[in-house]
């Protein structure tokens, strides 16, 4: 099909990069704001700007809440009847169903704490799978008060999910999608090194006053060579996140007889119980197990805190309860975990240090979610994240600016749809990130499903987004810029400073209050970067205004030949415009 | 002409995404089925394998579209991914007693 390696790498390159890209850009640009998560929900969700709290009593506090907690009315309806065997009896009704597990979640950067309970399906189809349905709640540890579950928390629940699934949750459409973006990424790196093979004058080729076309290419290049080993770990190491899960299911499926036999064996060997043994038991005292747990910990001379707590097979004989360390001195996740007879509190079993393999994968998959503490990696991941936008967008904008004379001598539309998608997903999906914070702060916090309103506005906005692209489109089809580009910077910059005095506006708290008389970073720092998004999208808003002047201004002036006269105007221009 | 260019891009992308996930499913279940043969932990042979198996989706990923032969292509590919599979069936079989 190609004439030559080079020409197949470059025939990848672009059209894989291009149908990909435009999901590559929301998996970027989410994933840059995931690093944040937590942060955007204390900004959305007023009454938790507090301080992050250590995991509260469990006897006092969380296991009456627990109690409690009811199956998730939507699990219930999605999930149950897949699960459940008809042939053995009617389904359980949902308020019915058993507690199996309870579980509680919490990190250094969470004021406050998610937890659960998961609920069996007595008659499942399959008894070795796991017939679990969910339900879930919120509260703030310091006087154990639920949170409104119709509230949402915009960070952890929307955009981080957004990062990774598209929230396409048919048939885990969305992972897979964003899989495929991911592969796409590897390939498109490993095949625009093929392509270019100059890597080392890539890094300081930056000529913004050439035309446009080649100067997209030198940031394309620029981007994506000084943070390529970025761009690689985070494709790879998202797809290692999912690959037993959803990618390569083989556990689950081909080799589950395996799977099922080492769990077993596995039970037998750590004496941790694999089923229930139908007998009733007590829940003994969990927080002596935490108190106990931790003295273990610090036994080891790794004193910390509790991350996750679980208890197995609820009000069985059979029942443990595992406690895990929190990671936050580590890149792992949580571990260390230690396990307990639930009834009794005896020790059962502390987890053996990890071998190599499994080493590798907690450390790969722990550096690319970032639950330890070091504010400055974070940001670094910020900056790698929209470097990768950055390249992911040049990358549109060449791929438009060397066709686009082209298709307009020959009547194709081509370019200008490439162009409205590329103003949809660069400046569109920000207006949509930025419309569903000013949503937060204009909605009235006791309104019924507030969230939904959210994360309709957010949509809404993004549909906009794209509707105004397309209509402003024409002038693509003429060699021009498309002046969405312009508009929708403006919109950003007005959209960014509303959000951030309506943060002021609705709940008192001003960035003098929150950097220095009462320091709050998770609000200050989402308010000083909408602040400097706003700065950056009017800079780009004049520059493109300028650069729309002076294509105009050629046009009218002269009959040369395009080309020639594309070539020579930002020079010109350049002079003008700095002298 | 231009139809058969057009069939010619719908081979290599199917080749590429399909062939290849269906090589690496197999390179996968034969991995971890002959690890767990040879007496490594389950888990550790999985998350070992699936590592290693991203990176060869993304070898053949990009064989499949540089080699000469697209009918070479398919029977590696699927070929050797059917292959792998039942092996690795007939491996956990053995195993399992």
């Amino acid at each position: 099909m190609f004439s030559s390696f080079r020409l197949c790498m470059s025939w990848l390159h672009t059209w894989f990069g291009l149908v990909l890209g435009f999901v590559l850009m929301v998996a970027f640009f989410f994933g840059s704001l995931s690093v944040f998560d937590r942060e955007i929900d204390r900004w959305a969700m007023p009454q938790t700007r507090f301080a992050p709290q250590p995991m509260p009593s469990f006897d006092r506090m969380l296991l009456p809440i627990l109690k409690q907690v009811q199956p998730d009315e939507q699990d219930y309806a999605a999930n149950m009847a897949a699960l459940h065997d008809a042939a053995k009896g009617p389904m359980t009704p949902r308020l019915e169903l058993p507690v199996e597990e309870y579980w509680a979640y919490t990190t250094h950067r969470d004021p406050v704490l998610i937890m659960g309970v998961g609920f069996g399906v007595p008659q499942p189809k399959d008894p070795a799978a796991h017939n679990h349905i969910h339900g879930s709640v919120t509260i703030d540890p310091r006087s154990g008060e639920l949170l409104r579950d119709d509230q949402l928390k915009i960070g952890t629940g929307f955009f981080y999910p957004m990062h990774y699934s598209l929230h396409l949750t048919w048939r885990d459409l969305g992972i897979w999608i964003v899989g495929l973006a991911a592969l796409t990424m590897l390939a498109a790196l490993v095949s625009g090194v093929i392509i270019h093979r100059r890597i080392w004058r890539e890094f300081f080729t930056f000529r913004p006053w050439k035309r446009t076309q080649r100067s997209a290419l030198d940031l394309h290049n620029l981007t994506g060579v000084v943070a390529l080993p970025f761009h690689f770990f985070f494709s790879f190491t998202g797809l290692a996140i999912f690959a037993g899960h959803f990618y390569l299911p083989v556990a689950s499926t081909l080799l589950k007889p395996m799977h099922e036999r080492h769990e077993v064996l596995e039970a037998q060997r750590t004496g941790l119980p694999h089923e229930r043994a139908g007998v009733a038991a007590p829940l003994a005292s969990v927080d002596a197990m935490v108190l106990e747990a931790k003295r273990r910990w610090a036994a080891r001379d790794m004193a910390g805190e509790v991350g996750f707590l679980q208890i197995h097979h609820v009000g069985d004989a059979n029942g443990y309860v595992s406690i895990y360390r929190a990671g936050s001195d580590r890149v792992a996740l949580v571990g260390e975990g230690i396990h307990f007879k639930a009834s009794t509190g005896a020790l059962l079993r502390e987890d053996p240090p990890r071998t190599v393999v499994s080493q590798i994968n907690e450390f790969l998959t722990g550096l690319h979610l970032q639950h330890f503490e070091h504010w400055l990696l974070r940001w670094l991941y910020v900056l790698g994240g929209l470097l990768g936008c950055v390249c992911i967008a040049t990358g549109f904008i060449f791929f438009v600016e060397k066709r686009k004379k082209q298709h307009a001598a020959a009547g194709s539309q081509g370019s200008r749809v490439v162009d409205a998608l590329a103003v949809t997903t660069v400046t569109g999906m920000v207006i949509a990130a930025v419309a569903m914070l000013v949503a937060n702060r204009l909605l009235p916090a006791e309104l019924a499903g507030k969230g939904d309103w959210e994360q309709a506005a957010f949509w809404g906005a993004w549909v906009l987004a794209l509707l105004h692209a397309a209509w402003r489109s024409a002038p693509v089809a003429r060699s021009r810029i498309n002046p969405a580009w312009r508009e929708q910077c403006w919109a950003i910059a007005g959209l960014a400073v509303a959000a951030v005095l309506l943060n002021w506006v609705t709940t008192g708290d001003h960035l003098i209050g929150t950097v220095f008389t009462d320091t709050y970073w998770p609000v200050a720092g989402l308010d000083l970067s909408l602040l400097a998004s706003a700065a950056l999208a009017l800079v780009a808003a004049r520059r493109l205004a300028w650069r729309e002047r002076c294509a105009e201004a050629v046009g009218a002036q002269t009959q040369a030949p395009a080309d020639a006269a594309d070539d020579r105007l930002p020079v010109t221009a350049r002079l003008t415009h700095h002298g | 002409m231009i139809a058969s260019e057009a069939s010619k891009v719908v081979g290599r992308v199917s080749a590429g995404l399909l062939g290849s996930y269906a090589f690496t499913w197999g390179f996968s279940a034969l991995g971890i089925a002959g690890l767990v043969a040879l007496g490594v932990d389950f888990h550790e042979a999985e998350t070992g394998v699936l590592l290693l198996a991203l990176l060869v989706f993304l070898g053949v990923f990009l064989w499949a579209f540089a080699a000469a032969s697209l009918a070479r292509v398919w029977l590696v590919l699927a070929g050797g991914g059917a292959l792998m599979t039942a092996a690795a069936w007939a491996l956990q079989r053995a195993v399992l007693g």
